[in-house]
């Protein structure tokens, strides 16, 4: 059996601004785009006390809690704070499948301390060391521990233990399972089905007639069945920088003005990559103001721009719709692919990471 | 507030200080820059809550008192200027007047007591160095800094004050470059920090403004004081002061994987064997961005090779002997520390194909680069 932890930041975003400015403590506090059509990244507790959500446009969130304090998203400096929590997280395992800036799972099978106890010690050291908190779930596998991190949420801690895993899931919402959303969950209640418990009692081949292939999943899923391994370090398999627009652009060239900017951002974001990285595919994506998206690619082995304005042009002529959202992105030839591998000076890793620089000559 | 100032004096001040401030600043006034008034002279600070700088620039100063004012706006605005005579007034409501010839701005800032001070700092360690000296070192070194943020620790340049000596380390995990000077150390004074590394372009940027530096740091902060030369200064006085957030944690043990120097080494003219490098790498791919360096007989060849473009070999006389050696190396390794030093030879050192390789100066320069595996 395993044993799989999953660490939940608490409203990461916001709590980092407001550990940051001390005066913001105790207020609605929210991150997000400011434009018009922003929408809320993530808000604190204090703000969600007034109805608002990650995900929301800004208008709204301003309408329910008028004193909303709204703060620029500062990507790096999250990026910065979640490679420290993550120093912490590999203190106890190297298998670490980081999720987002503020969630990741470990996989800590095999080891003599108990989950429980090793989740607590770095809920405390999170608290300590980066005076942030965090949420955990301990369960034997991913799926339960991400909807157990949720259950004591903010600053607490739930496991699901393998004798208790039937118990946990027959009356919990079929709207918890991975991968079961709003459409999923309105055609399930339209066959009376509300709960794991109720879901459990459908076959496996009404689930394929109903869903597919991923009916098979769910059969699985709502059984507290998920093999899915904890995948340490995915090197990155592309990289893309895209910018969502207040006011939709109606023209080519406003378009065309629009790329170049995010070109340029794409090629420093390569150029910056340590160890480098080799592209092989361009891609450019699109959003129309009726929410239809398209994408266009090409092999390349540079962000090309006037490939890019290729791309563009193709991806424009489906539809006549104004653009919403603009991306350009490359992907990555995969290390494996290459003839040689770049050797490294400190191979022998985990305890050269905690050992001093010893002082004098 | 209220002062006259040199317009070319008043921009390049402004321009020391304007890279500290980012594009989306948390705090609005964090986008501004403070400007206080005294004396004979304006004291010019921004901040990004990490990084500070400040500098001092000659003025007439008619009326003492501070102002804080987009700094981005402002720099573009003083460049512009139609006359060499700048004068600046506070005319309430944190507006402030700019008049240079026919030309007249009023511009809205925010008030300077919101301005969150630059920290001072206790328990230090401190010691002065020459800027040219400090230059040199942080150039010798600061191209093997890593980028990748999740080795945050390795994002910086380790500075270690001991054993009368200053000794800078940059590495990102595959290359590691050591530089040391004489330094008095004092046992008190004795330590060492992690700069940050865009602290380090900034100190890198700022230094060969005049004679000397003074380092002062404790446990979170280091402050350099960079000395300005008086006269061609542009109108700064006395010097820029800069303070910074360390990178905190243990810096990783670079010196267990510095190889023992070997018999296998070659003396070679810098500047040859980066072209060397450059040149043969022109051919090799991007999925393959490597060379192979040989050495045997007297001689030094690097070759590359990729599908696409076809083969490349270039050599260089050198005194050698010694076994057969080949190793291959990401060119961009070779020509980095190539590219900073400034000694028309440097020694390199290598073992076999999957022992790193090394270059050398006498003054006390290394830098260790590991090698590219065959798959």
């Amino acid at each position: 059996m395993r044993k799989i932890i999953h660490i939940d930041m608490d409203c990461f975003y916001a709590a980092v601004e407001v550990r940051e400015r001390p005066e913001l403590r105790g207020k609605p506090v929210a991150v997000g785009g400011t434009g018009r059509r922003g929408v809320l990244t993530t808000c604190s507790y204090e703000a969600r006390a007034f109805g608002c959500r990650s995900a929301m446009p800004v208008f709204q969130a301003l309408e329910r809690c008028p004193q909303l304090i709204l703060l620029p998203v500062r990507s790096e400096r999250y990026r910065a704070e979640s490679a420290r929590i993550h120093a912490i997280l590999r203190d106890y395992t190297d298998c670490i499948e980081p999720l987002s800036l503020d969630e990741a799972y470990l996989d800590v099978t095999g080891g003599d301390r108990y989950a429980w106890d090793i989740a607590r010690e770095i809920r405390r050291r999170i608290r300590e060391e980066r005076h942030l908190t965090a949420s955990a779930g301990v369960a034997p596998n991913k799926m339960l521990a991400k909807i157990a991190s949720d259950w004591r949420k903010p600053d607490g801690q739930y496991a699901v233990p393998p004798d208790r895993v039937d118990r946990f899931l027959t009356p919990l919402p079929v709207r918890r399972i991975w991968g079961v959303g709003p459409k999923g969950e309105a055609f399930l209640r339209e066959q009376n089905i509300t709960t794991c418990g109720e879901l459990q009692r459908v076959s496996r081949s009404r689930l394929r007639e109903w869903f597919g292939k991923w009916g098979d999943e769910l059969f699985d899923l709502c059984r507290g069945i998920d093999s899915r391994p904890v995948l340490p370090d995915r090197p990155r398999k592309s990289l893309s920088t895209e910018r969502t627009f207040a006011e939709p652009l109606r023209d080519r060239e406003r378009c065309a003005a629009a790329l170049s900017a995010l070109c340029e951002e794409l090629r420093a974001d390569i150029t910056a990559m340590r160890p480098p990285r080799i592209v092989r595919t361009l891609f450019v994506k699109v959003k129309f103001a009726d929410f239809r998206r398209t994408s266009r690619e090409c092999a390349g082995r540079e962000p090309d721009p006037t490939e890019y304005e290729r791309l563009l042009e193709e991806a424009l002529e489906r539809s006549d719709q104004p653009v919403r959202l603009l991306g350009v992105g490359v992907r990555f030839i995969s290390e494996e692919e290459s003839d040689f591998r770049q050797l490294n000076l400190f191979e022998s890793a985990p305890e050269d990471r905690r050992r001093e620089a010893e002082p004098g000559g | 507030m209220k002062f006259k100032i040199n317009r070319d004096h008043f921009s390049s001040g402004l321009q020391q200080v304007l890279n500290v401030v980012g594009t989306r600043a948390t705090m609005p006034i964090l986008s501004n820059v403070l400007l206080e008034a005294k004396e004979d002279h304006v004291l010019v600070t921004t901040t990004n809550l990490d990084l500070g700088i400040r500098c001092k620039i000659r003025a007439e100063v008619s009326a003492e008192g501070a102002i804080t004012l987009p700094v981005r706006k402002l720099a573009t605005i003083v460049r512009e200027l139609p006359s060499l005579d700048v004068s600046v007034e506070l005319v309430g409501n944190h507006q402030t007047r700019i008049t240079s010839g026919q030309s007249i701005f009023k511009i809205m800032g925010i008030a300077g007591d919101e301005f969150p001070p630059l920290p001072g700092f206790e328990d230090q360690h401190s010691f002065v160095l020459s800027q040219a000296d400090l230059a040199r070192m942080l150039k010798s070194v600061s191209y093997a800094q890593s980028t990748d943020e999740s080795r945050f620790i390795m994002n910086g340049v380790y500075f270690s004050f001991s054993d009368d000596k200053l000794t800078l380390a940059a590495t990102d995990g595959r290359r590691l470059a050591v530089i040391s000077r004489e330094v008095e150390v004092t046992e008190e004074n004795a330590g060492s920090l992690i700069l940050p590394a865009k602290t380090v372009a900034e100190v890198e940027r700022l230094l060969n403004q005049g004679e000397t530096v003074q380092i002062s740091f404790n446990d979170r902060q280091a402050a350099f004081e960079i000395g300005t030369s008086g006269e061609d200064g542009g109108g700064l006085m006395d010097s820029i002061y800069l303070v910074s957030k360390t990178v905190e944690g243990s810096y990783p043990n670079y010196r267990q994987v510095i190889p023992k120097e070997t018999d296998l080494h070659i003396k070679v003219n810098r500047e040859s064997l980066a072209n060397c490098v450059r040149r043969a790498s022109l051919v090799a791919s991007d999925k393959n961005n490597s060379v192979k360096v040989r050495i045997a007989n007297n001689r030094l060849e690097v070759s590359s090779s990729s599908s696409e473009f076809g083969e490349s070999s270039d050599s260089l006389a050198v005194e050698y002997d010694g076994p057969d050696v080949s190793v291959a190396f990401n060119p961009g390794f070779m020509m980095d520390p190539l590219k900073a030093l400034t000694r028309d030879e440097v020694i390199f050192e290598f073992k076999d194909e999957l022992s790193p390789g090394a270059f050398r100066t006498p003054d006390n320069f290394l830098c260790v680069i590991m090698p590219l595996r065959l798959n």
